[in-house]
């Protein structure tokens, strides 16, 4: 999935910065812990200020975001951090455990530098793996993963790392990002279904 | 008088601005200045002759009994306009002197407005501490003047010779000053003569003086700094060394001359040293090839005789001496300027490589003789007029039997005769043609650059003939000295002794012009004496052995020496006082909340390992634990200000470390291992021990009672409820301003130590970017091509031959840093990338609202600046040196100035309203919709503290980051074991392959079949099962 930066319009590049400029006055306005008009408007300025005047590139933002699937991709990081947290503390105080770790390869979905790094982060953040290096070229997130003792414990992580992915991109991605993955996870559900109704 | 210097001051404080966007032609346009008091000096010139000087007081300083008082009587008129005239002409010739894409013209520029004007207010200036101040501001412009090349090393040597010698001279006349202030009861000049101080505080008094008179006017035996100052740019040597700075001890003689010249000393310093600098600077002056020394010798030479002269005591002598000087400043101006004409337009000034120069150029030649003659004193020019007058002036004196009239008669003569020898040579070398060297090649010249030694040249004729209109003023002058009224300045007085003198001077100048080959052996064989730059050298060079030998006898032991010392002092010190103390705390709280005995220990874990192991990046760490611990502590004990500050610098210092140790080896004391290991383990354990101790003393120490219950109401009176803030930029603001000002040091020292030469200008920037994102496309994303992400770019020129279409037809990503692609994609991490450019802003906005709470609220200028720092470095570590020249394009340099200055001027300002220094002021009023607005003064001097952090973090970075970066891929470019090389241009030239490798590189293909990157292989197979598992 490419970036095809060069082809939008002027007017749509900038409406899908703006929620970063939004951020920046959100972000001063909390800092003063005070809704006034005062400090609106030297937050407005002030975002514009220092945008134009430190400029960085602009970011394009997907013009998406499904609150429903933010809401779920929140609760099941709290969800993930709580549980491998346990399990990462039952490891470190377990005298028997001998540690059987690996790096392993992940190859994501998409190619887009924000939610790779999105996931990098996401999976950094839960307790027990860390992201040691991304393939930007490729779209590969290398990781170290503990306690991956079986080909199922990387099958695992490897699970994980695409869901979390998944998540991200169904509350933030682009249309087209949420559609394919959309397809993939309708394709890999009916596969599930067929392979339960060989078996039934 | 006060209002042109304070237009002078303002004038040249704004000129580094104005000459940004008017280039060269800002000198037109400051010319103007100059030139507008030259005419309000006329119109007050019937006052003048009339016997009523100008006279404006202000007071200044009235418990030391110093005002700004200034007095325009004859003599500070006729120097007065000298200064502008000269001055004025000066500045438009800079007009062609100099070209547009001239560095630092903005400076040069201001600096020579400047000396204009403080030269005007050397010569007005009645208060003799005025006067001083004045005088050393000269000298001070001057080294600013002649260094103005300051990347060549004669350029700021000879600057720094000439402040040295000419300040040496100052000081010692500021003690003069002193002594005549005192004796005589007043600090005005004008009462000090009209009533002079006598008995020996006079003579002490009057000699101090006369020693900064010659040290300033470059006699023997201080004459060398003025050859040497030549290394300035012509208008300056034409303007300060020539017709103005140089004129200022002949000035103070002449003004001292009407109530000193009868004391003791006077007359064997100033006829003396005078007639013997006439033929020390004449005899020099004839072995000198390139044109602008001789002219310079010269000046010595004839600042030798206007000294003698107006020094001499009577009023002839004292009438013919600012006749001479009118004379002088016209004709060695218009030389000067000459010079650098022929200088621009054949490219050298040794007279034997110039030939057929005044054939060619005719006009400046004739402006040139003009002159020229006017030096040798041929008729009918003013240097005829005045010298004429001098030996009258002399012969008259030796018939009234004076034995100095001798001395001064013979030197005179002597010493004209070696000014036509030397003149001759001059027009002879600069402009005839030699039989034996070919036409010089000439560059075509602007007519306009002659005006003004045309002008100056011109004025030598005219003023002769305008002789009965000046002397009013001339005499005027003299008439204060005494001796009969008769004698008038005239071109012809008829057939008498003085003519007679003339004609055997030009005889014997003749002589020696035929007979040069003989007076250039006798030269030879003769040893230089009297050669005082070699005894400067000397001198220079003992201080120099002296302080090398005592820094290698007391720091031989490097950095654990220090240490060693001061800690040793302080246990020794402290430590023995706080064994003889006798105020011990009653008891003793082991701690105030649980987590602080668990903090302590981590933190002398962490300190005693830190002491131990032997890799120097853990031994960081281990010190930041410590620092971090530190930072909790602070926390959880009610500090948020200190805990706040104390992490930010923590982080700062730890990056400084990392940045740092890039450059040393890895294990601590790899080649030299530790020695005194067991009395170095006993220093650092007393010094921990002595310093617990010391706390627990100065917390049980307490006598008065404590004044921190008044804080919090002084705190709101200061508009503030953040007592530390408050304490920080307005109760104890000094301390605040000083402790900036060390830091701005601070950031100068690192950056002068890495910089090996110039560090003005920001960290280097991106070439490219300019061109690919223009103004208009800013709000755009701005697209990144594959090859970029896959290979790195050789150097940041490689955009230059490729078409729009290749780019876009490249799979193209967007940027997230503007020069991340300056990494080799092995070095860069797109996470850091991402995470620092949706981080960058909001951080910047954080330390904007930490800097304006802070007042209120655990903030400040100083957390403010360091997060604005933090966010720079990481721009820095994400995108490299590229990215940090990005991410501040400006001159560290200019943050700190600004911030310094932000500070500074809060502090002063007050003292323009009548208030004491760091005097706060409230601005508040209420706008209508937004509410109550108010800024204090304080607020902007906690602005200038951001700034200046900001500076100091920006400055670290560029030099201990950007350039060692810099400096390690230039060595192993150099090692060429490089394969590819980022930065400049020049590499390329040295390996003859790079722009083919660069091609390889850019092409992407190669790339990945050819050279693989070392993991490549092993990670492949992971990568095929993550296929096989999606499948």
């Amino acid at each position: 999935m490419t970036h095809a930066a060069a082809d939008v319009s002027r007017w749509r590049s900038v409406w899908r910065q703006l929620p970063l400029l939004v951020a920046l006055v959100f972000l001063w306005v909390f800092l003063w812990d005070q809704v006034t008009v005062l400090t609106v408007v030297t937050g407005v300025l002030l975002a514009i200020g220092v945008t134009r005047v430190l400029y960085l590139p602009p970011v394009l933002l997907s013009g998406r975001f499904n609150v429903w699937r933010g809401l779920l991709l929140g609760l099941r990081m709290m969800w993930d951090v709580t549980i491998a947290s346990l399990q990462v503390a039952v490891l470190a105080i377990d005298p028997r455990w001998k540690p059987m770790n690996s790096i392993i390869a992940v190859q994501l979905l998409t190619r887009s530098d924000l939610v790779t790094t999105l996931t990098a982060e996401a999976i950094s953040v839960v307790p027990g793996t860390v992201v040691v290096d991304i393939d930007r070229e490729r779209g590969l997130l290398y990781l170290h993963a503990l306690g991956t003792r079986t080909q199922a414990d990387i099958d695992r992580v490897r699970r994980d790392v695409l869901g979390t992915e998944e998540r991200i991109v169904l509350a933030i991605g682009t249309r087209g990002q949420a559609a394919s993955v959309r397809a993939a996870r309708r394709e890999r559900r009916a596969a599930h279904d067929h392979s339960k109704g060989v078996r039934a | 008088m006060i209002a042109s210097l304070a237009a002078f001051a303002a004038a040249a404080l704004v000129m580094p601005l104005l000459a940004r966007w008017l280039g060269r032609r800002v000198f037109a346009v400051i010319a103007l200045l100059p030139a507008a008091v030259f005419v309000l000096l006329l119109t007050w010139l019937p006052g003048v002759l009339a016997g009523t000087p100008v006279v404006e007081i202000v007071p200044w300083i009235p418990a030391l009994d110093i005002s700004l008082s200034f007095r325009l009587d004859a003599l500070a008129l006729l120097l007065a306009l000298i200064v502008t005239g000269v001055g004025a002409l000066v500045l438009l010739y800079c007009v062609h002197y100099f070209a547009d894409d001239e560095p630092a013209l903005g400076r040069f520029a201001g600096l020579l407005l400047a000396f204009a004007g403080v030269m005007f207010g050397l010569v007005t200036a009645d208060d003799v501490f005025i006067l001083f101040t004045f005088w050393e501001a000269t000298s001070v412009l001057s080294y600013l003047l002649i260094g103005h090349y300051t990347g060549r090393k004669e350029s700021r040597g000879a600057a720094l010779q000439a402040l040295t010698v000419t300040t040496f001279g100052g000081l010692a006349m500021l003690v003069g000053l002193v002594i005549l202030a005192v004796a005589g009861g007043t600090t005005s000049l004008s009462e000090l003569i009209a009533d002079p101080v006598t008995g020996a505080a006079g003579e002490w008094a009057i000699a101090l003086v006369l020693l900064g008179a010659i040290s300033k006017s470059a006699l023997v035996p201080f004459h060398f700094w003025l050859p040497a100052a030549m290394a300035a740019p012509t208008p300056v040597s034409a303007y300060l060394h020539a017709a103005a700075m140089v004129k200022a001890g002949v000035y103070l003689v002449a003004r001292l001359a009407p109530g000193y010249a009868e004391l003791e000393v006077w007359h064997p310093i100033v006829i003396g040293l005078g007639a013997l600098t006439m033929l020390v600077g004449g005899w020099r002056a004839l072995r000198q090839y390139d044109i602008k020394l001789l002219l310079a010798y010269g000046t010595v030479s004839q600042l030798g005789f206007l000294v003698m002269v107006t020094g001499f005591g009577t009023r002839d002598a004292a009438l013919a001496g600012v006749a001479l000087l009118l004379a002088h400043a016209l004709f060695k101006a218009a030389l000067f300027l000459v010079v650098g004409i022929v200088d621009h337009a054949a490219g050298t000034r040794d007279w034997r490589k110039l030939s057929g120069v005044g054939r060619r150029m005719p006009v400046i030649a004739t402006i040139a003789f003009i002159a020229a003659a006017s030096m040798a004193g041929v008729p009918p020019l003013i240097g005829f007029v005045a010298k004429e007058a001098v030996f009258t002036a002399f012969l008259d004196a030796v018939a009234a039997g004076d034995s100095w009239a001798w001395v001064a008669l013979i030197g005179a003569v002597a010493g004209s005769v070696l000014t036509v020898a030397y003149t001759v040579r001059f027009i002879w070398g600069a402009f005839f043609s030699k039989t034996d060297v070919a036409d010089t090649p000439l560059h075509a010249e602007s007519p306009a650059i002659a005006v003004a030694p045309g002008l100056l040249a011109a004025a030598s004729v005219v003023s002769t003939f305008a002789i009965p209109f000046i002397e009013p003023l001339l005499a005027s002058y003299a008439d204060e000295l005494p001796g009969g009224h008769d004698y008038h300045l005239a071109l012809w007085h008829g057939l008498e002794p003085a003519l007679a003198l003339s004609a055997v001077v030009f005889a014997l100048g003749a002589l020696l012009v035929w007979g040069r080959q003989r007076v250039a052996r006798l030269q030879a064989s003769v040893a230089p004496v009297l050669d005082s730059a070699r005894g400067y050298l000397g001198i220079v060079s003992v201080v120099d052995r002296v302080a090398a030998s005592i820094t290698t006898a007391i720091q031989a032991r490097g950095l654990p020496g220090y240490l060693a010392i001061i800690m040793t002092v302080f246990i020794g010190g402290l430590g023995a006082a706080s064994i003889m103390n006798t105020s011990w705390p009653a008891g003793i709280r082991l701690f105030d909340y649980p987590a602080q005995p668990f903090l302590a220990l981590v933190m002398a874990i962490a300190a005693v390992a830190a002491a131990t192991v032997r890799q120097r990046m853990t031994a960081v760490l281990l010190v930041s634990v410590t620092g971090y611990g530190l930072v909790l502590l602070f926390g959880m004990s009610g500090a948020p200000d200190l805990a706040l500050t104390q992490a930010l610098v923590e982080t700062i210092v730890l990056v400084v470390f990392v940045l740092v140790l890039r450059r040393l080896p890895k294990q601590i004391a790899q080649r030299n291992p530790p020695v005194h290991k067991l009395a170095r383990g006993i220093i650092g354990a007393l010094a921990g021990l002595v310093m617990a101790v010391l706390g627990l003393v100065a917390l049980g120490a307490r006598i008065q009672p404590t004044i921190a219950g008044g804080l919090p109401a002084l705190a709101l009176e200061a508009h503030g409820k953040n007592i530390v803030n408050v304490m920080l930029v307005d109760i104890r603001a000094w301390d605040t301003l000083g402790e900036i000002s060390v830091l701005v040091a601070v950031a100068t020292g690192v950056a002068s130590l890495i910089f090996v030469s110039g560090r003005t200008g920001g960290a280097p920037r991106l070439d490219a970017v300019d061109e690919g994102v223009n103004r208009r496309d800013r709000l755009r994303p701005v697209p990144e091509p594959a090859w970029s992400i896959r290979a790195p770019r050789t150097s940041l020129a490689d955009t230059a031959g490729e078409s729009d279409a290749a780019g876009e037809a490249a799979e193209t990503r967007q940027t997230w840093l503007l020069a991340g692609r300056t990494i080799s994609p092995r070095n860069r991490s797109i996470l850091i990338e991402v995470l620092v450019r949706l981080l960058f802003h909001p951080a910047i906005i954080v330390s904007v609202f930490l800097l304006f709470v802070g007042h209120n609220a655990p903030g400040g200028g100083f957390a403010g600046g360091l997060l604005a720092g933090l966010a720079l470095v990481a721009r820095y570590l994400a995108g490299g040196r590229y990215e940090l020249g990005e991410a501040a394009p400006v001159d560290a340099g200019r943050l700190l100035g600004t911030g310094l200055l932000l500070a500074a001027g809060t502090a002063a300002g007050s003292l323009l309203f009548g208030g004491p220094v760091f005097e706060s002021a409230w601005f508040e009023t209420e706008v209508p919709l937004l509410g109550t607005i108010s800024i204090g003064t304080s607020t902007l001097f906690d602005i200038g503290v951001y700034l200046v952090v900001v500076g100091l973090v920006l400055d670290i970075l560029r030099s201990l980051g950007g350039e060692v970066d810099r400096q390690e891929e230039r060595q192993t470019a150099d090692e060429g074991d490089g394969a590819f090389t980022t930065g400049d241009g020049e590499h390329g030239d040295e390996h003859g392959g790079t722009p083919g490798e660069g091609a390889e590189f850019a092409d992407g293909d190669e790339y990945s079949a050819g050279a693989r990157l070392p993991g490549d292989g092993a990670r492949q197979p992971s990568v095929e099962r993550t296929e096989e598992a999606r499948s």
